[in-house]
Formats: C-alpha cells, sequence, structure tokens
C-alpha cells in the first residue's frame, strides 16, 4: 500500500554538497492492515522517514508512493485524505477544547471555509469514543495529561478517516503508564479496527510489543527490514545501539522483550 | 532662532515659577545670553556690544552672527560659557545643572522665565537694573508699552474678530493644528491687536485644535504664524488651500485666512511691537497709523 | 456545543449590532452637543447648520477611520498570533511600530513635503517604514530553512525593533526639539483625520487584505499547532503563512498610515473576544475585526470628549486600557 523506493534526503537545499544525507536508499512498504515499526537510535533519520512518507516532505531521490501511485503527484489536502500523522508533541497556544483538536482533523475533507456539518461532529464524536477521550470532550487541550494528549491527537487523526495512521515516537514523552495506555489504544485500533499503522521510535519495548514487522534504520540506512521475531535479535541492538542485551519472550505478555545489560 | 522660540511656546504649558535673580555688585561687561529674546533686549538698550556669547539660535540683530555661539536650552556648551570668562551668563529657569555648574565656578546669571506680555518689559526693566542700565531700559520699555497701548487704543470701539491664531501645523494639511491658548504673550498681542482669541477660555499657552474644535469655534479670522526655516522655505500662499476642506468655516469661507512670515512672533522681546502692529494691520486693514 | 455555521453566524451577528450601534452613537456624542434631527434637517444650508458640519466633516471620517483602523489591528494581531503561535504577540513583536516611528521621524526631520495619491509624506514614509521592517524580518525568517521559522521570526522582529529604534533616536538627536515632538504625538496616534482622502487612499489595501484574512481562520488554527501538523492536515502551509504575513502586515501599515501606530489594539481585542467565543479562528478573525472597531471607536469617544475642550491621542486612551489588561492577562496565566 505505503512504499517507499530508493528514498534519500537532504535537509538542505542541495547547494551544498558537504549537506549530509539523512536518509540514504531506502525501501519500504506498508501492506493493509499491518502495524510496522521504524526502529533506530535518536537520529538515525526515524522521524525524516516518517515525514517523507506521509509527503510532508520531497525525497531527495527515490520515490514514494501510496497504492502504486507517486504521493509527489498529490495536493497536501488530497493525500491528507489518506495519510494521517500524529506527531510526537502537540502544543497548542490558545486554549482549544478536546473537541476542537479533534474537529481540525476534519479539515481535509470540508470545502474552502471548512465548516463541519453535524456528519463531521458525529465521525468526531467516534473518534473521541475510540480513544476513550469522550468524557474530556469539553476541556481545554492544554489542561490534560501527556497520556491523554497523545490519545485526543489519535483521535483527532482517525477523525481524518485515512487508511493509514503514521505515528511519530507516539510514547516518547510518557511515563510508563500512559505509554501503556497508548500502546493498548493503538493495538486495539489496528486489531479491532483494521487501521494500518506506521510509528517510528526508539523504544525497542514498544517495538517488540506493538509492531508485527520492523525496520531498522541506522544512519538514514536501513540495517534490516522483516517480522519482529527475526529481525530483532541481540547482534541488531549491538549495532544499533552499541548495547548488549537480552532478548526473550516475556511469559507475562507473550511478546518479545529487550533487556539491556551493558555497553559495549 | 526660530527653534528656540518653539521651545518656549511648548515649554510655557509647564512655566511655573517668577524670574529670580541673584545678588549683584558691579554691572555686567560680559555677558553670555542663552535667550535671544533678552539678547534682542540688549542690543535695543545699546548694550549688544557687552555680550561675548548668544545661542546657537539667534538671528537677531544681525550683529550676532559675529558672536561666539554656546548651545541652546537643551544643549548648553558649559565649556564654551566658561571659555569667554562671562560675569554674568542669562540662562532659562530650567537649567538648574548649567546653575549648579555656574554656581561651583562662581559665576553670576539671571534666571529667565517665559509668561505673558507684560512679563517682557518687567523682564527688560528687571535685566536693564541688573547690569547698570536702568535708565535706558526703562526708558525702552515705557516705549513698548506706550507703543502697544496706541495700537489699543486706534483700535477701541472697532469691533473684534473671533480669530484663530494658529502657530503650528503640518505642512499643506490640517492635522497637528496648534494655536494659542488664553494665556502667554501670542493671546496677548492678538487681543492687543484687535482680536478676540477664540480658546480666550482654555487657560493654557497651546491647544491642540481638533476639526471638531475649529468647527464649533467658529472663528471669523485665521492668523498662521510662520518662522524660522519654514517660514523661508515653504510657499506660503498655498499654505491658504489647507484650510479648503473647512469651508463652511467663517474664516475660510469669508477668505479671511492669512499667513504671516517672521521670526518677531516668536520672540517675546522688543520686537512684539512689530508683531503686534502686523496683526493689528491683518486684522483691521487701515486702521492703524 | 453547537455545530459551527450556528456559532459563527450567533457571533457575526452580535458583534455587528454593536459596531452597529457604536456608528450610530459615536458621531452624535463628543465635546460640542449636537442634535441628530437638526443634523439631517435639509432647510438649512449647510455652511450654517454647525451641528450637520461637526457630524460630517469632523466627526463621521473620524469614526470611519477608527472602525477601519480598529478592524484592521485588531484582525492583524490575531493573525500574528497564531502565526507566531503565541498569544502575546502583535503586530508591534515584528518592528512594525518601529518601522513606522523610523519613517515618520525621517519625514519629518527632513521637512519632507510632497503627497502621493493625496496622502501626506508622514503617513506614506510611515507605511514605508513598517513594511520595510516587515520585510526584512520575513526574509530573515524564510532563509535557508524550508517553511517560516517562528523562533527566527520572533527574534528577527525583536532585533528589528532595537536596530530601528536606535535609527529613530540617533534622528532624534539631530532632529531639532519641535520635529522631535511632532515624532513623539505622531506616535500616539490621532484618528483626526479631518477628511476621506487618507482613508479612501488605503482602501484598496484594505480590501485586499481583508479578503486574504476571509481564507485564513480554519488554516490559522491547524498552523498554530505546528507546521508539520498543519501539512498533514492538508494546509498548504508555505502559501497560507505567507498569505497571513502579507495580509497582516498590508492591514497594519494602511492602518497605521491613517492614524499613526496605535498600541495595544492587536492585543487586547483578541484576548477580550477570546474570553466570550473561545479559540477558533473561525469565529475569533471576524469576532476581533468587528469588536476592535468598535473598541477604537470607543476609545477616540473617551479620547475626544472626557476632557473636552483638550483632546488626548487616542493612543493613550488605548494603553492606559491595555497596559493594566495586559499586566492582567499575564497574572491571570501564570496561575
Amino acid at each position: 500500500m505505503l512504499r517507499a523506493i530508493g528514498v534519500s534526503f537532504t535537509y538542505g537545499r542541495g547547494r551544498k554538497a558537504r549537506d549530509p544525507d539523512v536518509l540514504n536508499d531506502v525501501f519500504l512498504n506498508v501492506e493493509r492492515g499491518e502495524l510496522v515499526g521504524i526502529l533506530g537510535p535518536n537520529g538515525s533519520g526515524k522521524t525524516t522517514l516518517l515525514k517523507l512518507l506521509g509527503g510532508m516532505y520531497r525525497p531527495t531521490n527515490g520515490s514514494v508512493t501510496l497504492d502504486d501511485r507517486p504521493v509527489a503527484e498529490w495536493s497536501h489536502r488530497e493525500i491528507a485524505r489518506r495519510i494521517a500523522f500524529v506527531p510526537q508533541e502537540t502544543h497548542a497556544p490558545f486554549d482549544f477544547t478536546v473537541l476542537d483538536i479533534v474537529l481540525m482533523g476534519r479539515f481535509p475533507h470540508l470545502g474552502a471555509f471548512a465548516l463541519e456539518g453535524p456528519e463531521d461532529l458525529a465521525i468526531a464524536r467516534r473518534a473521541l469514543t475510540a480513544t476513550g477521550t469522550a468524557p474530556f470532550e469539553g476541556r481545554a487541550f492544554s489542561t490534560l495529561s501527556g497520556g491523554e494528549k497523545q490519545r485526543v491527537v489519535i483521535a483527532s487523526a482517525l477523525a481524518q478517516s485515512t487508511q493509514l495512521l503514521l505515528l511519530d515516537e507516539p510514547t516518547a514523552s510518557l511515563d510508563i503508564g500512559h505509554q501503556i495506555e497508548v500502546q493498548m489504544l493503538l493495538r486495539q485500533l489496528n486489531a479491532d479496527q483494521g487501521v494500518t499503522m506506521l510509528l517510528s521510535t526508539h523504544d525497542l519495548n514498544l517495538a517488540a510489543a506493538l509492531c508485527r514487522r520492523l525496520v531498522l534504520l541506522k544512519d538514514g540506512h536501513v540495517l534490516a527490514a522483516g517480522p519482529t521475531e527475526e529481525v530483532l535479535t541481540p547482534a541488531a541492538v549491538q549495532s544499533l545501539y552499541s548495547v548488549e542485551a537480552d532478548i526473550a519472550r516475556h511469559p507475562a505478555t507473550g511478546h518479545l522483550t529487550v533487556v539491556p545489560i551493558r555497553r559495549g | 532662532m526660530s527653534m528656540q522660540a518653539r521651545c518656549r511656546v511648548w515649554l510655557s504649558a509647564a512655566a511655573v515659577v517668577v524670574v529670580t535673580t541673584t545678588g549683584s555688585t558691579a554691572p555686567a561687561q560680559r555677558i553670555v545670553s542663552l535667550i535671544p529674546a533678552v539678547t534682542e533686549m540688549l542690543f535695543a538698550i545699546g548694550d549688544g556690544p557687552r555680550i561675548v556669547g548668544v545661542s546657537s539660535y539667534d538671528q537677531f540683530p544681525p550683529e550676532v552672527s559675529r558672536l561666539v555661539r554656546v548651545g541652546g536650552l537643551l544643549d548648553p556648551d558649559v565649556e564654551r560659557i566658561l571659555s569667554l570668562r562671562p560675569d554674568l551668563v542669562v540662562l532659562y529657569n530650567t537649567q538648574v545643572e548649567l546653575k549648579q555648574r555656574l554656581d561651583r565656578a562662581g559665576i553670576e546669571y539671571y534666571s529667565y522665565e517665559h509668561r505673558a506680555l507684560p512679563d517682557i518689559t518687567t523682564t527688560l526693566r528687571t535685566i536693564g537694573a541688573r547690569i547698570g542700565s536702568a535708565t535706558r531700559a526703562n526708558a525702552a520699555a515705557d516705549g513698548m508699552e506706550g507703543a502697544i497701548a496706541a495700537i489699543r487704543k486706534s483700535l477701541s470701539g472697532v469691533p473684534r474678530p473671533r480669530t484663530l491664531l494658529v502657530f503650528e501645523r503640518d505642512r499643506s494639511s490640517l492635522r497637528n493644528v496648534y494655536a494659542s491658548g488664553g494665556y502667554g504673550f501670542l493671546h496677548d498681542m492678538l487681543e492687543a491687536a484687535g482680536g478676540t482669541n477664540v480658546f480666550a477660555d482654555v487657560r493654557r499657552q497651546s491647544v491642540e485644535v481638533s476639526t471638531e474644535m475649529m468647527l464649533a469655534r467658529k472663528p471669523d479670522v485665521i492668523i498662521e504664524l510662520w518662522y524660522g526655516d519654514l517660514a523661508r522655505e515653504l510657499d506660503l500662499s498655498r499654505q491658504t488651500q489647507a484650510w479648503n476642506i473647512l469651508g463652511s468655516v467663517p474664516a475660510v469661507r469669508n477668505h479671511r485666512v492669512y499667513e504671516l512670515a517672521g521670526d518677531e512672533f516668536v520672540v517675546p522681546g522688543p520686537r512684539v511691537v512689530a508683531a503686534t502692529r502686523r496683526l493689528a494691520e491683518t486684522l483691521h486693514p487701515g486702521k492703524i497709523k | 456545543m453547537r455545530p459551527i455555521r450556528a456559532r459563527l453566524a450567533i457571533t457575526v451577528a452580535g458583534f455587528g449590532a454593536l459596531l452597529l450601534v457604536a456608528l450610530v452613537v459615536a458621531p452624535v456624542v463628543g465635546s460640542t452637543a449636537i442634535s441628530l434631527p437638526r443634523v439631517f434637517d435639509r432647510s438649512i444650508p449647510f455652511a450654517d447648520n454647525l451641528d450637520a458640519q461637526i457630524f460630517f466633516i469632523a466627526r463621521l471620517p473620524r469614526v470611519v477611520a477608527a472602525t477601519l483602523v480598529g478592524a484592521s489591528l485588531a484582525a492583524a494581531g490575531v493573525v500574528f498570533q497564531a502565526l507566531l503561535r503565541n498569544p502575546l504577540a502583535t503586530p508591534d513583536t515584528l518592528g512594525v511600530s518601529s518601522g513606522a516611528a523610523l519613517g515618520a521621524m525621517l519625514a519629518i526631520t527632513f521637512h519632507l513635503d510632497f503627497k502621493i495619491a493625496g496622502l501626506p509624506a508622514i503617513p506614506l514614509a510611515s507605511f514605508a517604514g513598517s513594511l520595510f521592517a516587515l520585510a526584512v524580518v520575513y526574509a530573515l525568517a524564510t532563509g535557508r530553512r524550508r517553511g517560516l521559522s517562528t523562533t527566527v521570526l520572533l527574534l528577527a522582529g525583536v532585533t528589528m525593533t532595537g536596530f530601528l529604534s536606535a535609527l529613530t533616536m540617533f534622528t532624534q538627536y539631530l532632529a531639532n526639539f519641535t520635529d522631535t515632538f511632532r515624532t513623539v504625538r505622531w506616535l500616539m496616534g490621532m484618528l483626526d483625520v479631518g477628511s476621506y482622502q487618507p482613508i479612501v487612499t488605503v482602501l484598496p489595501m484594505l480590501v485586499v487584505s481583508f479578503a486574504m484574512f476571509a481564507t485564513l481562520p480554519r488554516a490559522l488554527d491547524l498552523i498554530s499547532l505546528g507546521a508539520d501538523a498543519a501539512a498533514a492536515r492538508g494546509v498548504n502551509v508555505p502559501r497560507a503563512e505567507r498569505m497571513a504575513l502579507v495580509s497582516a502586515s498590508l492591514a497594519t501599515g494602511a492602518a497605521v498610515s491613517i492614524s499613526g501606530p496605535i498600541a495595544f489594539v492587536g492585543l487586547v481585542v483578541p484576548h477580550l473576544v477570546r474570553l466570550f467565543v473561545g479559540s477558533d479562528h473561525r469565529l475569533v478573525l471576524p469576532a476581533s475585526a468587528l469588536f476592535g472597531a468598535v473598541f477604537l471607536i470607543g476609545c477616540d469617544l473617551v479620547a475626544r470628549a472626557a476632557f473636552a475642550p483638550i483632546e488626548l491621542p487616542v493612543g493613550i486612551i488605548t494603553a492606559v486600557i491595555g497596559g493594566p489588561f495586559f499586566l492582567w492577562l499575564l497574572v491571570r496565566s501564570s496561575r
């Protein structure tokens, strides 16, 4: 469904030869209904790759296609009708309510003056219910906790009614309680509602718990890609993080757990 | 000098205390005068030769062009003043720091305050006495008072038009118009010249006049005063056209808007007599001999 | 919560009614008492009808100027706050006032006396100054990096303000006392335009900028949450940011050229409006424009009538209201 084909990317306008390649010759694909993770250390280019896949940046080389059509051919609005993006953090400088935020997700489907109708309101409320944030509808977004905020932003992305959801480090700034909250929500949305998801993270255990397929990214290159069990090995962890780790299936959760042992 | 004049007209809104003098013994022979009006007074009574320094803005009489310039109200050049070795400095009452420096140097000074028409001759008499020229000063002062009284007398019984006396506005437009209020030497000159100030009821030297005020006060005559560089730069006949947007004001309707140029209008010194005469001739053509 | 269509209708109707009341009442009230029947009494020739003269020549242009200037400054304030993602931003933040001040100071000091299309030199120079400041700030902020960097925008604005103020002070130092006073006076704002000419001259600019404003509200909502998030939701962010900056700059520059810079309108009005309608820019933008007009009409009324026959510059009234309000905002937000 969503494919990156030989994608390279540089931040500068390409005029300086010395601008480093943030991404180099990356191949990636996400099929319908999948929950794929891009895993790598900070600075590996995960967020950039995600944003390229979401059409927010144009690749310097290569292309991104959605259902075999190049994303570059579409307008921002057309892309937004198909792909939704959940940023790592959302800060509201104004006193928007939760419902205000979620309704913003309807933007790509509305006309020039973007006035929602009752249908849009219903979709927004369904999204709130799906993320368990319906009780907060009238509250100011900025008064919510980190986990609640992330859930609201996910609801906003759901209200966008897209086939695909991209999430950038969805649990990076959350404590363990809120992490579990968001993790369970994402798993449930994927499993019960069939929402296709691609997320980027540096958290090995989140990747292991949530994603059935992983793409390991290091210094802008794809190190390995495939089913989690195959790809998430101590050798891979060593290569990505220079950390010796033990990886085993945890009896309580049933999925792989990574325990770091020492540096080196 | 024109700038100095403008300074005074502005600052007078905050004028407070009376003229003060410090005691003196021998009459001063080396006078530095920071006030153009006082410079003119000294020249008028024949004591011009005693002046060794004048303000940066002095322009009258022509003899001042040979004299050393020592700054003005905001920027008196203390070093230069001291280097002239004066025995009397005529300064503004508000120049506190300069006074302190002169005190330290043991130099006497005369504090000048700018107010209304009667104060001009009072100052003339006082400073005349201070420098030992009381006789000439009193004679000059008497002469001035007599001349103005004569103008007043020749206009007694003549109807007094309601007059707006403008001394400041934006060029080519009617924004930021400032006119004489009911106090100060401009007001006194106007009254002596046989006009009634439309703002006689406002106890201030200057009034910022809005469009509404101009309409509501309905002046029969508008006199605009121009001085300094502006008077030399502008084509004054074009300035009258700025008033055309207020065609319903009596003065505009009856074509009684006048532009007068000259520094004598803004220097409260001996030339107020000539200034008053010009105002009178403008308001009442042919009535002054 | 009622759907947005209903809320928009109510908001516009409510604030619109308020503006209508202000437009009807303000020209009638002032330091000179006039009667409305007499104003419209056709039997009295205009030259003899003082009430009509005051109404049509002195007050009506003033109220119209207050309406346009108030609406422009308030709307521009809303746009700048969204663009900078900061509710405390104003056109002044980006150097508009400093640019206007420098322009006016130069025109006054060098005795520029021309008129272009009915606009005298000082307002024209003021307008040019404010646009210059904004152009520099914009160029700096859209430098190498893709899109508009709000941090750079803010820093450039602060730097520009400082630099232009220094130039203004330098000019002031060289200028004489009267010219300095004139500039200070210009900077306090004055709505006594006396004729419709200055208004008519900038009307095309205002129409263009308000037309651009009309396309912005939802994009502003989205952009205020972050440029990437907005792009992900389908906003053409560079175009929206450009349009926001250009329209707000045009509106501010045009307003400043009519009346000189008037402080606090762009800050106080959006905040007051948000207290009533919430933060949705589709409501805040039109409501701020309408209420900005009402606010400035009211301030001008106080300025010209409270201390009759002396009139205060309108900028003093807006500052006296705006300053304490700003403090209250800060106290409230720090709790």
